[in-house]
């Protein structure tokens, strides 16, 4: 089986730099959509998505209600099932594929093949995206899981250049969606373990990095210490901003240094590169956060929104507001932002 | 009595010095053990070998009579890593272990058998099955699968399991380097310091606790994974291999204490005190027992 | 700035003086319970809470009962929530994002975290509107009067 990019398969005119939001509840999904979402993506109240935090995510009742409002203002639903399922608990996985078919989503977000292999048999017509966690860094990988699968957006991990992401643009009919702001994996998402070796619990298999059983925060004479199953991560003074829990924002000592050895607290913000995803044609980009209050996503869409449509009517005068930058980074990590690994010095 | 688990060297992930690489190797052909994974799967600047010297050793390794497998890299970023794939998966003779889906694809559509690596992320028998439909021959469960989940894993005919046994375990893949980062390097013009750190460079907490280990773009285990004390809970399993990380000091040892204990040459009461010496750090075997990778529940 | 502080201290000095704990708790279960009763209290049964407000020295400690909120003596918490009065203000009102002011160290989560990132989350998951509707009418304007104009 070959894929070949030409006119042999129509292709439908695909998106360009649609906006897609985070939401960890119903307000916060209303927030998004009132504020210029074109979608927004939600998870189950479980491990079957990569956002597994306690009293956060969807149950069934604001399933439908969210998608009922959403979709009443054209705004699209996206579920995450992220994870990756287990022998012995896989069919929480296919259920939550049912239920989002049958709540009317209009796509889901899926990282392991077994599962894409379940959606694509039981429900053909639902649409299939290849997520972030799926770890697919290259056109090879993408248009594998096009093939057997139907993938027909997959989201690129934050570790390509952008000369790197508009050459898998350039081989592939498969939508790409990159990350645009938010949260940063230093790692390639699907990837690292850190969090497992630290306290038993990983992305891949309990949903989430740093879970909140196993992060203790305390106040010290040394300076607040920010624990992970008793391993520090790191210590701050009184004027230091703050990070995630996460063990690749910690302070580390390698041969007699003690530094951020993986990655500074900091913020993914690529508005900068609005008019270079526009003219690679990106179809989708995509906010981090479900994790955040609906006052976040409320403010960080509004900007987006604006900053997007901004660089659709001309992306050569397009210049990122002062404005959108400083609310950005009001509500970043440690109130810093990074191009990432999108501008390649950062690598 | 001997075991039929085999034991496997699984590839090179730190950067060594050509000559270091090569004398490793011819070493290796004389150790018990029975399969050679071959290959850079870390950094694709790394160059002190190149295809043709894997291949070279790949040869030397077979007429040794060990199985030879290319392990391909598993972060694949640009059009020259999927040419250096490409050269790989086209070598000719040798099997190629697959650790990202762009492997797969190539390997698939070659009609190659091919081994699914550790990073291939396979937790149920839906994916194990899959892959072996597209020409999985043998699979490695990802290094923080527990036992009980992979007692639960059906296995597809045919496949065969090879567990990540013994090593400093790999963790999380970047394209950031960390090693360049270390020295104020960018990646571009890192002056390949990871070539002065033969088994990485060790990251402790704040309290000086040896937590991870820094490889280049790869961050791994401060602790030495180790199931060489809980070979008996592989009986009644479907684990056929073992895989042994290469570390710089004592790798032959390690080996012969694997496969001594594997045959029961060496009784189970001894072999904390035979390994003790050769471990570069202390030891972890969390992951294996479904706890955090770090603990161990032995005293060595 | 908001006004907020200023009536609230107003409407606590006319409510009778009890301990500060019973107070809130008394205020709380006879206006935003009635839209809050509803959620999954259960993982949270048993469980105690202390709000220190930072720069009034103010502690208060709870815990959950099927009829609401349930004033606690001082003491030993599950988790504690350290905040300045204005900050707990604008949280909320949902004028201020939780993560936010952790960046900033001006929320300090310490105890069992999942227990505080649950409460976090649950009150977040409830719609502002939802909770302005439990308060008495006049009242519920004036906390909308006033949120509005935190917002500008």
């Amino acid at each position: 089986m070959k894929y070949i990019l030409g006119n042999q398969e129509s292709v439908m005119p695909k998106p360009l730099l649609e906006l897609i939001c985070p939401a960890g509840s119903l307000p916060a999904l209303k927030a998004a959509v009132d504020h210029g979402a074109d979608g927004v993506y939600l998870g189950l109240k479980d491990n079957t998505n990569a956002r597994n935090f306690s009293g956060l995510n969807f149950d069934a009742k604001a399933l439908a209600e969210g998608v009922r409002y959403a979709h009443a203002k054209n705004c699209k639903v996206l579920m995450a099932l992220n994870t990756y399922p287990q022998p012995t608990t896989l069919k929480r996985w296919q259920q939550a594929v049912d239920t989002a078919a049958t709540a009317g989503l209009d796509a889901i977000i899926l990282a392991d093949p077994g599962l894409m292999a379940y959606a694509m048999k039981t429900h053909p017509q639902l649409r299939l995206h290849l997520s972030v966690q799926g770890s697919a860094t290259n056109y090879e990988a993408i248009n594998f899981y096009h093939e057997h699968f139907g993938i027909q957006r997959a989201v690129v991990p934050r570790v390509l250049s952008l000369p790197q992401v508009e050459n898998v643009v350039q081989h592939t009919h498969v939508e790409i969606e990159l990350f645009g702001f938010g949260g940063l994996c230093v790692m390639v998402e699907g990837r690292c373990l850190l969090s497992s070796y630290a306290c038993g619990d990983s992305p891949n298999t309990f949903g989430a990095c740093s879970p909140g059983h196993a992060v203790r925060w305390q106040q010290t004479p040394k300076g607040m210490e920010t624990r992970l199953n008793g391993v520090l991560i790191d210590r701050y003074a009184d004027h230091e901003k703050a990070g995630y829990p996460t063990l690749c924002k910690g302070r580390f000592e390698v041969q007699g240094e003690t530094y951020y050895a993986l990655e500074e607290p900091t913020s993914l913000n690529t508005l900068e590169m609005l008019p270079e995803m526009h003219r690679i044609g990106i179809a989708a980009i995509k906010i981090e956060g479900r994790q955040r209050s609906p006052a976040y996503v409320a403010q960080v869409t509004q900007v987006w929104r604006a900053a997007i449509d901004a660089v659709k009517r001309n992306p050569a005068a397009f210049k990122p507001q002062a404005a959108w930058l400083a609310q950005l980074d009001k509500v970043s990590e440690g109130s810093m932002h990074t191009l990432g690994a999108y501008y390649r010095p950062w690598k | 009595m001997t075991s039929p688990i085999k034991l496997a060297l699984g590839p090179l992930l730190y950067y060594w010095p050509r000559d270091k690489v090569l004398s490793f190797y011819e070493q290796a052909a004389a150790w018990a053990v029975d399969t050679v994974y071959l290959g850079e799967t870390v950094c694709s600047r790394r160059h002190e070998l190149r295809l043709d010297d894997w291949l070279y050793l790949a040869e030397m390794l077979t007429a040794a009579g060990k199985e030879v497998v290319l392990s391909t890299q598993t972060l694949i970023e640009s059009e020259s890593d999927l040419k250096a794939l490409r050269k790989v998966v086209d070598n000719g003779p040798f099997r190629v272990e697959a650790n990202e889906f762009g492997a797969v694809r190539l390997l698939f559509e070659a009609g190659m058998a091919f081994v699914a690596g550790p990073a291939l992320n396979v937790y149920n028998p839906d994916t194990l099955a899959l892959l072996a439909s597209w020409g999985a021959v043998r699979w490695v469960p990802p290094v923080e699968m527990p036992r009980t989940m992979l007692a639960a894993m059906p296995i597809p005919a045919g496949m065969e399991t090879e567990v990540f046994a013994y090593g400093r375990l790999p963790l999380a893949f970047s394209s950031r380097c960390f090693t360049a980062r270390h020295y104020n390097l960018q990646k571009d013009s890192c002056q390949f310091r990871c070539i002065d750190h033969p088994e990485g460079l060790l990251m402790n907490t704040r309290e000086g606790e040896g937590f991870l280990t820094i490889n280049g773009t790869q961050t791994q285990s401060g602790k030495v994974h180790t199931l060489a004390l809980r070979l008996d809970e592989l009986v009644g399993m479907p684990v056929t291999g073992l895989r042994l990380s290469p570390q710089a000091q004592h790798m032959a040892e390690v080996v012969a204490t694997f496969r001594d204990a594997l045959d029961g040459v060496l009784p189970t009461a001894q072999v904390a005190a035979r390994l003790q010496p050769f471990l570069p750090a202390l030891a972890c075997d969390g992951y294996w027992l479904g706890k955090a990778g770090l603990a161990y529940t032995h005293n060595m | 700035m908001i006004a907020f502080p200023s009536s609230l201290a107003a409407l606590i000095s006319r409510l009778p003086a009890y301990p500060p704990s019973l107070t809130f708790a008394t205020a709380f279960n006879l206006t935003v319970w009635k839209s809050l009763q509803d959620l999954e209290w259960e993982a949270l049964q048993d469980r105690r809470f202390c709000v220190a407000v930072r720069d009034t020295g103010i502690k208060l400690w709870f815990s959950m009962a099927t009829s609401g909120l349930k004033a606690e003596t001082a003491g030993q918490a599950d988790v504690t929530f350290t905040a300045t009065l204005l900050d707990f203000t604008r949280l909320a009102l949902r004028l201020e994002d939780p993560d936010t002011l952790f960046f900033n160290r001006r929320l300090l989560i310490e105890g069992d975290t999942d227990l505080g990132l649950r409460v976090k989350n649950m009150l977040d998951g409830v719609e502002f509107e939802t909770l302005l509707e439990s308060f008495p009418s006049v009242l519920g304007r004036l906390v909308n009067q006033v949120r509005k104009q935190g917002m500008a």
